[in-house]
């Protein structure tokens, strides 16, 4: 990683060191440390989930010119025009990028907490307790359907709530927990494999479409308590986040420097498992965001960084697109998940080995 | 323990020279326990089941009584059901055993499962694919499909992870594994979602079960997993030299890229044997290795042998269990092994002083 000398270091002391990918901004006697490379990729990516938003909201296998599209959603188009974009697309399209902020932020979180990649938020459990709470109310109901939206997240924090009190703390870098969590989400799983392989066909059916991730259907009455729920929990995150860039040095270097790594840990776990559980329960098991978008996100921000903001934007533009594509290929929509997993992974390998950057420890 | 690392400086103590956290039981007298126990557990495999034949009958006819060798019946339940179901276990035990330690140690990530190469899904997709476009439909079938599938989609991942200016990092064997797995899980809930017949068949293959092997099926199987361990056993010197970190295993003389790649090869062959018997479980191959470690610390070989052997007898108790648990039903095979190895794996981390690794993949 090519480390840029901090030009505008300040005048006021020697004393002073600014972090060499960092700016100070000044006014009066405030000051206010801006990574440069994280805000630069913020802004290329703002405009992305923008421009994404706007395809997505386009999007559909029944052919809408752009302009109608956009009369549509400003409401000065016909009124079916205006009903299918207001009340149809654009919750689709925004729930999906909440979700995949959510899933973004959660899997930044974990990863970093563990300091290995292949942590993410379902290795706690999030999926595997989403999915049998799903799996129980379908085989309970004579339908088959998949119940409320909220019997999702109620699994996902149930099952995190069940691996919390079995790891009986979070352990080193929450190794603990998470090696704890992968044999809860097993038995979980078993649980939910037992129930299905006791049911009927169309049962089976409709769960397996479920546990691939789709936002087919999700209107403002899911898109609503998502929201509120990220509203409140995002600030959080990005202050988690912050204080988990401690986690780089040793846990003695931690301790002297006062920070309460036990709580810092568990704080990061807790939200890891709220927001990911919420995500889970609205568009169910997506897979491989929570995976991919924290690494392209750190890709961007540079190696120091914690990129929560990052890999919320990540995230979410990663489903929308998905989301979009899936919704044009016709002749049958593609659920989000199916399309986040076939297309994310070559993604993902073309940024990160590109062959003409050889990828350092990003 | 075998994973410490540069990446990240740590206080826990991973001193090589550090005895191993086991109470008080040396390496020899524990492998020793779990190779009784995995003889006594392959012959109650051999006598326990369901059907019309006591468990005394076919003790009878193990020990050679002439009355018992007669009988057609017992025959046929020992010989033709059960014995095959018991070598498969071992078989499939063995490898996802030897298969994950190697993997973890390759990898040096302790989150890493014998599926991360793309074994498993690339396995899958080859039934699915078989279910749905050439009416493969019997055991033996599938087993082809399912082996010839994930060692095709571990091959890719392997030839992306030796390629390019990182070739055989750990970072890019972990992430071209779980890319394309994920793109291979993709491409199999594709097919699934538009035939439902497929989807039936392929509900029973994806939750595991030995019942139905044969004999025949597991013979081709022999030479490619001698290899694998052949292979294994090979490298783990080596892999041991890995544990000291890159410029370590460089200063002895070994070539760390080249040392991952073969032991990722070894790895494909053993786990995608063991997929194409017994479906995806991947678990075992996560579980094995973790508790192979409380054990015996950092001894790679020895980590190797006992995982090797704590897997065969978890699956075979598991595949007991099966035939016995919903009488005369089978129950899926990995279903046991969850309900078994998820509370064990959870006791493990509990009462273990886990060591931290991974901050390099």
């Amino acid at each position: 990683m090519r480390r840029t000398a901090g030009e505008k270091a300040p005048r006021s002391g020697p004393t002073e060191v600014t972090p060499p990918d960092s700016t100070v901004l000044r006014r009066g006697t405030f000051s206010w440390l801006l990574p440069r490379r994280s805000a630069l990729a913020a802004a290329v990516l703002l405009p992305v989930v923008a421009v994404l938003i706007a395809l997505a909201v386009m999007a559909s296998s029944t052919g809408m010119s752009l302009s109608e599209s956009l009369s549509g959603l400003i409401g000065t188009g016909d009124p079916g025009t205006v009903m299918i974009v207001r009340d149809f697309r654009l919750p689709r399209v925004l729930t999906g990028l909440l979700v995949g902020a959510a899933l973004g932020i959660a899997g930044c979180l974990t990863q970093t907490l563990a300091g290995n990649r292949l942590a993410t938020p379902d290795l706690v459990g999030v999926n595997d307790g989403a999915t049998a709470a799903v799996v129980a109310a379908a085989a309970g109901s004579s339908t088959g359907m998949v119940g409320n939206w909220w019997l999702g997240p109620a699994g996902a924090v149930a099952a995190a709530v069940i691996v919390v009190l079995c790891a009986g703390g979070a352990g080193s870098a929450g190794y603990r927990v998470l090696v704890t969590g992968i044999g809860v989400s097993t038995f979980l799983g078993a649980v939910g494999d037992l129930i299905m392989s006791r049911e009927n066909d169309n049962t089976a059916g409709g769960v397996f479409l479920w546990a691939v991730g789709s936002l087919n259907g999700r209107d403002w009455g899911v898109g609503t308590p998502l929201a509120l729920v990220l509203l409140g929990l995002v600030p959080l995150a990005l202050a988690v986040g912050h204080r988990l860039q401690i986690l780089r040095f040793d846990d003695d270097v931690a301790a002297s420097l006062g920070v309460d790594l036990r709580r810092l840990r568990a704080s990061a776990l807790a939200l890891a498992v709220a927001l990911a559980g919420t995500a889970v329960g609205v568009g169910g098991p997506i897979a491989f965001v929570a995976l991919a978008a924290p690494i392209l996100a750190r890709r961007m921000s540079g190696p120091t960084r914690v990129p929560v903001t990052g890999s919320a934007l990540t995230g979410a533009a990663l489903i929308a697109a998905a989301d979009a594509l899936g919704r044009v290929t016709a002749p049958v929509e593609l659920p989000v998940g199916v399309v986040t997993s076939v297309l994310g992974g070559p993604f993902l390998l073309w940024v990160l080995f590109r062959p003409d950057r050889a990828t350092g420890k990003a | 323990m075998s994973f410490a690392q540069g990446g990240r400086p740590r206080s826990a103590g991973s001193r090589p020279s550090e005895t191993p956290p086991s109470q008080g039981l040396s390496i020899p007298s524990v492998t020793t326990g779990l190779v009784l126990l995995l003889v006594a557990l392959a012959l109650l495999s051999l006598v326990i089941g369901t059907g019309e034949s006591p468990a005394t009958r076919a003790w009878d006819f193990l020990l050679g009584d002439p009355a018992a060798r007669a009988d057609a019946r017992i025959r046929l339940a020992v010989m033709d059901v059960r014995l095959p179901r018991t070598l498969a276990a071992l078989l499939v035990g063995t490898c996802l055993g030897a298969a994950g330690c190697l993997l973890q140690a390759a990898t040096r990530n302790p989150l890493a499962e014998t599926g991360l190469l793309g074994v498993n899904s690339g396995a899958a997709l080859a039934v699915v694919l078989g279910l749905t476009f050439f009416g493969a439909d019997s055991p033996g079938t599938l087993l082809v499909w399912a082996l010839v599938g994930g060692m095709a989609a571990s091959a890719v991942v392997l030839l992306l992870a030796g390629s390019g200016r990182t070739a055989g990092s750990p970072l890019r064997l972990v992430l071209a594994g779980s890319a394309l797995g994920a793109t291979f899980h993709g491409c199999t809930s594709y097919v699934l979602l538009g035939t439902q017949s497929t989807f039936d068949t392929y509900r029973y293959w994806t939750i595991g079960s030995l019942a139905g092997v044969e004999t025949s099926d597991l013979v081709p199987l022999l030479p490619l997993v001698a290899l694998g361990l052949l292979t294994a056993l090979g490298c783990a010197r080596p892999l041991a030299a890995l544990g000291l970190g890159d410029d370590g295993a460089r200063s002895l003389g070994h070539h760390p890229g080249r040392i991952r790649l073969v032991v990722a090869g070894a790895v494909s062959l053993l786990a995608g044997c063991g997929v194409a018997v017994a479906g995806p479980v991947a678990f075992l191959g996560l579980l094995a290795p973790y508790a192979a470690r409380a054990l015996t610390g950092p001894r790679m070989t020895a980590q190797l042998v006992l995982s090797a052997l704590i897997a065969a007898d978890l699956m075979i108790l598991a595949d007991i269990l099966a035939r016995v648990v919903i009488r005369p039903w089978e129950t899926p095979v990995s279903v046991l092994l969850a309900f078994v190895g998820g509370p064990l794996l959870v006791w493990i981390a509990r009462s273990s002083r886990l060591s931290t690794a991974g901050a390099g993949a």
